[in-house]
């Protein structure tokens, strides 16, 4: 039951990372071409917590892959991009949940850095020129902000979703 | 409960520290790297190290090194000395036709804008006029580099 259950949730959160990943890449804030500020993050951040670290890199890995085919954008520049800014993210909340010394929001900041940092490590690599770190002020700048939210939002959802799951477990 | 209080402080901190930290670095950065004292402007294709085209502020002379494509009676880069742009032919199609890149050049204000390109975001031709800060063109694969080197001209 509760793993027809977890199936049917994740399969939820992978459509909900793949609607705030297309909306996010619709609003170019950051100048830099396929870069993203990460919103869909929320969901690898929310399923960190709620389901581990496994379960958070497989929907990631589907996230980056569907969106990009979704898109039409497989194996551009912009695929890189969006998947090395996916992994760095990921890698690094994994060992920072870990490691237990932030809480969510530290844990959601760092990931957005790194995010901002694998992007560019990628848009790098893809256009061979070392130019594209003029960037990264910028992107390191937005990207704490961004981390903030997603912070905010994955920790009001993982306490709503103590309570919930406290009582359908109960009933 | 007592623990949760203490990551929590210690988020703060974080996001304080990194705030500060990486506005200290756009800022300094920002001050550093931007002067309007650029040379010359290059402009890049493909993964080639080399570029095609190179806009010489201090000359006031556009040089094309290599050809990119012939259609009809137009040859890729076109320089046109009038108008005082350089059209190029990007990687993006729409159709399966190649769009092309216009560049706008200024040599008494030594700067280059991205005018016109097709793509998603059009993020290149939204940067503006730029005096030095790197514009790129990533679907089209076209980006401006500037130099501040003095080698060339010795007055």
């Amino acid at each position: 039951m509760s793993e027809t259950r977890k199936m049917i949730l994740l399969a939820n959160f992978l459509a909900i990372a793949i609607v705030l990943n297309i909306i996010e890449s619709a609003i170019p804030i950051i100048p830099v071409p396929g870069a993203k500020l990460g919103f869909a993050n929320i969901v690898t951040l929310i399923v960190l917590y709620v389901y581990g670290f496994r379960s958070a890199s497989t929907l990631t890995l589907m996230r980056v892959l569907l969106v990009s085919l979704l898109t039409g954008k497989f194996l551009s520049p912009t695929f890189y991009l969006s998947l090395s800014g996916a992994v760095f993210a990921l890698l690094a909340m994994g060992l920072f949940k870990k490691l237990d010394f932030f809480s969510m929001l530290g844990v959601s900041v760092i990931g957005s850095i790194l995010h901002a940092i694998g992007q560019i490590a990628a848009a790098i690599i893809v256009l061979e020129t070392p130019a594209v770190v003029a960037y990264l002020p910028l992107m390191l700048l937005v990207s704490v902000p961004a981390g903030v939210m997603t912070g905010l939002i994955g920790r009001k959802f993982h306490s709503v979703w103590g309570i919930w799951n406290g009582n359908t477990s109960t009933a | 409960m007592d623990k949760t209080a203490k990551r929590t402080k210690r988020d703060i901190i974080l996001i304080i520290v990194v705030i500060i930290l990486f506005g200290g670095i756009f800022f300094a950065y920002r001050a550093l790297a931007y002067k309007d004292d650029a040379t010359r402007a290059f402009v890049y294709y493909g993964n080639v190290a080399e570029p095609i085209v190179t806009i010489d502020f201090v000359r006031g002379k556009v040089t094309v090194h290599r050809t990119q494509d012939t259609d009809g009676d137009i040859v890729y880069p076109y320089v046109d000395d009038d108008a005082m742009t350089v059209t190029l032919l990007g990687d993006y199609e729409v159709s399966g036709i190649r769009q092309i890149v216009v560049i706008a050049y200024d040599f008494t204000a030594r700067s280059v804008q991205v005018v016109r390109e097709s793509s998603p975001n059009n993020i290149c031709s939204r940067e503006g006029v730029s005096t030095g800060k790197p514009l790129i063109c990533l679907p089209n694969r076209i980006r401006v580099e500037f130099d501040t080197s003095d080698a060339d001209f010795i007055v």
